[in-house]
């Protein structure tokens, strides 16, 4: 048998083949305790967990940090 | 840039690093997903499921990798384990089907190709420091003879006090184990052969014996 996080870490980056990032992700969070040490796999986890976050923000239909208002005097 | 720009161009370039990592793995990718695929069938196969068409689709799949040069010896003895691991599952070949004879012979294929792709670990020797000595013929049976009574001396020996053969070979056995005797070694193998041939049942003493001969090769190499 593979052994513990193996076969998860495989399955990530099958996923980040596909471009499915979210369940790449999972994959690595379930992989992500047995190569706490492995700076590879860090950076591999955290880009892809970046990346899914902007993805999430950009999904939001109302992105605006700020309401800009204009008052409009008529005739004034 | 607006925030809505920033977080676009975020992504572009997360996503291009993440297209060129995989990129960069992909013939590794190829292997891992093989292997993966292997050890599933392997654990659903110990869980009592007939896998006789998916482990022939797998063979039929990752056959090249016997001839090309895409296992690395990890790869070869995981995928041999793996292959053992299965067979397990399976019937003697006497009493399967041609469908799983066919799988038989698949795996032995595998586990020869991978025992020659495996590295061979080789051993060289020293250049001899001094020139061999001529070799006379040995007095082997004056040697033998000698042995013999210092054999029969230690015997005696260790016979004093006890009542009974086992406790004698115990005690030879200890005596060669802790001491390092050799004499001892020899004499407890002759008397274990000896109860054997007289309906003993001998298999603990063997065991003994055989941790003592370890201890003494070690003992020699390390001296």
């Amino acid at each position: 048998m593979l052994s513990g996080g193996e076969k998860e870490y495989c399955a990530a980056l099958l996923a980040l083949k596909r471009k499915d990032y979210q369940a790449a992700v999972e994959q690595f969070a379930m992989a992500a305790p047995y190569f706490k040490d492995d700076k590879e796999f860090n950076i591999f986890f955290e880009t892809t967990r970046l990346l899914v976050a902007v993805k999430d923000e950009l999904a939001r239909p109302m992105n605006h940090e700020r309401l800009d208002i204009e008052e409009v005097f008529p005739n004034g | 840039m607006s925030r809505q720009q920033t977080l676009k161009s975020l992504e572009g370039l997360l996503e291009s690093f993440l297209a060129r990592v995989v990129q960069r793995k992909e013939d590794r990718l190829g292997v891992m997903e093989g292997i993966n695929r292997l050890d599933d069938i392997a654990r659903q196969s110990s869980r009592g499921e007939d896998m006789t068409d998916d482990i022939g689709d797998w063979f039929a799949r990752h056959n090249r990798w016997l001839t090309d040069s895409s296992l690395k010896p990890a790869d070869v003895d995981r995928i041999t384990g793996l292959l053992a691991q299965f067979r397990q599952q399976l019937r003697a070949p006497s009493e399967s089907s041609p469908a799983e004879n066919k799988i038989h012979s698949e795996i032995d294929r595998w586990s020869e190709t991978g025992r020659k792709l495996s590295p061979k670990l080789i051993l060289k020797r020293a250049p001899e420091a001094r020139a061999p000595q001529p070799i006379s013929d040995p007095d082997t049976i004056g040697l033998f003879d000698k042995k013999l009574t210092r054999l029969t001396a230690v015997f005696k020996d260790t016979c004093q006090g006890k009542k009974h053969i086992l406790s004698v070979v115990n005690d030879l056995l200890e005596s060669a184990r802790l001491q390092g005797n050799k004499d001892a070694l020899i004499l407890s193998a002759f008397i274990i052969y000896y109860l054997k041939q007289n309906g003993y049942k001998v298999e603990p003493y063997v065991k003994k014996l055989r941790e003592a001969e370890t201890i003494l090769a070690k003992g020699a190499l390390d001296a």
